[in-house]
């Protein structure tokens, strides 16, 4: 019963929605009571699928296997925060959550907004086509509410055990909290171009969203690496996999996005740049959602293969980009500016971030897609991976950290005097230099590359330690957010290079009570026992390291076996410090009864994670002094 | 011409030659660097320099793996040819005999050095070109 309900519910919400995109492009906006039925409409539409949803959770929760999704997916053997997350860790589920989001974005929004507001009723009117037409999708192609009647299974097929685990539950929400919260500037954008009214200042009505949905995308991001990381026992963060790939490229496009933001909020320049970024984004986003469940890339992470859903998602999605791009063109004309960009101002500089940007995105979609084409032209099957992205990705990241570097004092509208800012440019070049001869001489670092990234990376360092400086002691105004976020760029890059540089692995062959050494640690296999645990057996081995500093610590990888699905998992053991990680995980035992082990050196990895979380912070907090300031 | 209309027509050319040539340096990254994937039939039909990092894919033969300390020697099979695979390292949890494998490397005469070796997560995963064959 319930579930029919739920499913009704859920229906509903799509009629409503509907309704609502008919309302708004249907009668005139301008009329308040128009604005006022748009709102109220879509808040209904909005509590009819969060009832559905909660509905959904409570039938995962309390372990409903009449549901056939959660028959597939969950186990009346998982703790409770599992069940729950179960329900996005497949197709039907999480493309229901995904909805979800998108449509509480949308709510939050309608609720923070005066209906008065000029763009209000249109955009409203936009996200419900979304909405509609990812409903749509759900219920049409990948229906989560299926049942198994009359009986349902005893118990569920349970949750693969690699998803079972706190990071990857959340990392899916955040994620798509990142993606979907693009669809408030999106929809702005189109009613803008609908409107046609120049004077209207829509950048300014989206720059609060625009900026927490990016901080949420670096966060789901950088949780996904770390997961991948510590799961997976390859002991990589970052493996260029497809889907990865189809996530960085709107993140790209965001970060782009947010900075051209920045410069048409204050002036009406770069709106030709900031209007096609916010398209850009969403269609990116929306492409993310098409490679990963269409099955039509090869990846770790692709949901089950299906060409209907492959070809709903592609249509949709090309309509949504058919007509944003027609109504681009049609407006072009009220877009362009009287005003013209000064060389060295700061539109200058962000003009040029915004074509390197747009240079790495066209790369990576090309990486994306590449194999495709090449398949189809030449029947050949071809993959493309770290060593193409990396020469495309290592020298535009450091051409635009110079132009950063450059940046830094440059003004809004007029052109800086490079001799007013000679002192503290020459001072940061002379550190960074010498830090890469401190390099090179004492670590023996000879890779180009490496020494080119750790100067790029401490010459924005080091001149944001000066901005820094002036801010402390000389009062003088600086920009938090942006010294935060770049600063995290900064660390960023650096430590990627060091990452690259220093870090190491060895597989050893080893038996109880042997010992063996590498870098620099002596490794006693000390134990090893069975242990049985609710859902599964576990085989963990420990290990005594003994550190070149004369400290001892222990390691205990482990290896196990799931009872539901039968599936084998390497559980990796990790300790960490903030210069590197002693990373190890078991393999196999030999005939002769020793072990094969792995051991890897990870330099700098917590950094990486700890750049994104500095970027990610300095948007929110940017977000925050938004919305107070708005008050 | 205009002035203003001969400004705007060398930004547009200047445009286009620049994101011309960037195309280009792209183009040739992306081809210099792509991983070729064969099946160990389409292996022997084709001479492969041994430079070349490529991507095997196909079976693991049913007896075919030995291991001597840290390393890993197997067979890859397309059911019609198979190739040495060595490996150095852990292989997946999910890497067994007859099931499918695909290796990244490099040929050094009649054997593969690997340096990855990936069990697809999914237990009914086939290697491409696999599929139709069989």
């Amino acid at each position: 019963m319930l579930i029919e309900v739920a499913h009704y519910l859920s229906i509903l919400a799509t009629g409503l929605f509907f309704l609502c995109f008919l309302f708004a492009f249907m009668l005139s906006t301008k009329d308040i009571f128009v604005a006022n039925l748009v709102s109220r409409v879509y808040t209904h539409g909005f509590l009819f699928l969060l009832i559905s949803f909660l509905i959904y959770i409570w039938l995962a929760v309390s372990d409903n296997f009449n549901v056939l999704y959660i028959a597939q997916h969950s186990n009346t053997n998982l703790p409770t925060f599992y069940k729950i997350s179960s329900i996005w860790s497949a197709h039907e589920g999480s493309m229901y959550l995904w909805i979800v989001f998108l449509c509480l974005w949308g709510v939050i929004f309608n609720l923070f907004t005066k209906n008065t507001q000029d763009l209000k009723a249109k955009s409203i009117g936009v996200i419900s086509f979304v909405a509609v037409g990812f409903l749509l999708f759900l219920l049409l192609t990948s229906n989560p509410f299926l049942t198994i009647l009359p009986i349902a299974p005893e118990n569920g097929a349970d949750i693969n055990p690699v998803l079972q685990d706190p990071a990857l539950a959340i990392h899916p929400p955040i994620l798509y909290l990142g993606y979907v919260g693009f669809v408030i500037a999106f929809a702005h954008a189109i009613a803008f171009l609908v409107k046609g009214d120049s004077s209207i200042k829509w950048e300014s009505l989206v720059r609060t969203w625009s900026i927490s949905s990016w901080s949420l995308l670096t966060v789901g991001i950088a949780l996904g690496s770390w997961w991948a990381y510590y799961e997976l026992g390859w002991g990589g963060y970052w493996f260029w996999d497809p889907v990865e790939n189809v996530a960085l490229m709107p993140w790209l496009a965001a970060t782009a996005f947010v900075h051209s933001l920045s410069v048409s909020t204050k002036s009406s320049l770069l709106r030709i740049w900031t209007i096609l970024l916010s398209i850009i984004v969403f269609s990116l986003s929306l492409f993310g959602a098409f490679i990963v469940r269409s099955g039509i890339i090869d990846s770790v992470h692709s949901f089950a293969n299906d060409p209907e859903r492959g070809l709903y998602l592609l249509g949709f999605t090309a309509i949504l980009i058919i007509i944003s791009t027609i109504l681009f063109s049609f407006r072009l004309s009220i877009l362009a500016s009287e005003k013209k960009i000064f060389s060295f101002s700061k539109e200058s500089f962000i003009s040029i971030n915004n074509i390197i940007f747009g240079t790495l995105i066209f790369s990576t979609m090309l990486g994306v897609l590449y194999p495709l084409i090449y398949e189809y032209l030449y029947d050949q099957k071809i993959s493309v991976g770290a060593p193409f992205y990396n020469a495309i990705f290592i020298p535009l990241t450091l051409i635009a950290g110079i132009f950063l570097f450059f940046s830094i004092d440059s003004k809004w509208q007029r052109s800086i005097k490079i001799t007013n800012i000679l002192s503290p440019m020459s001072t940061s070049l002379l550190i960074a230099g010498s830090s890469l001869l401190l390099f090179n001489y004492f670590l023996a670092v000879n890779d180009y590359w490496i020494l080119l990234s750790v100067f790029v990376g401490m010459l924005i360092l080091v001149r944001y330690m000066f901005v820094i400086y002036d801010y402390l002691f000389r009062q003088k105004y600086s920009n938090l957010y942006s010294i935060t976020a770049h600063l995290g760029l900064s660390i960023l890059i650096i430590s990627i290079a060091l990452n690259s540089e220093f870090s190491s692995e060895r597989a050893l062959n080893i038996r109880m009570n042997e010992s063996d050494a590498y870098g620099g640690y002596e490794i006693k296999f000390d134990d090893l026992r069975l242990e049985k645990s609710s859902n599964y057996d576990a085989v963990i081995a420990s290990f005594v390291l003994n550190g070149p500093d004369g400290r001892n610590f222990i390691l205990k990888p482990e290896k196990r076996k799931y009872f539901a699905r039968g599936q084998i998992t390497t559980e990796t053991a990790i300790k960490i410090s903030p210069l590197k990680d002693v990373y190890m995980t078991i393999g196999d035992q030999l005939d002769d009864g020793s072990w094969i082990v792995n051991i890897q050196l990870n330099y700098f990895v917590r950094w990486i994670w700890f750049s994104a979380i500095m970027m990610a912070f300095a948007g929110l907090m940017l977000a925050y002094s938004l919305v107070r300031g708005k008050r | 011409m205009k002035p203003e209309r001969k400004r705007r027509l060398i930004t547009v050319f200047l445009i286009l030659i620049s994101s011309a040539f960037g195309s280009f340096l792209i183009i040739k990254a992306l081809d210099s660097n792509l991983d070729f994937f064969f099946t160990p039939s389409e292996l022997y039909a084709q001479d492969i320099p041994d430079n070349k990092r490529i991507k095997v894919g196909g079976m693991v033969l049913e007896g075919s793996v030995k291991r001597d300390k840290t390393n890993i020697i197997f067979e890859i099979t397309d059911y019609k040819n198979s190739i040495t695979i060595n490996f150095n390292g852990i292989v997946p949890d999910l890497f067994q005999e007859g099931s499918g494998v695909v290796v990244l490397g490099y040929l050094d005469k009649d054997i593969i050095l690997a340096e990855e070796v990936l069990a697809k997560h999914d237990e009914n995963y086939m290697p491409p070109n696999l599929e139709i064959e069989k």
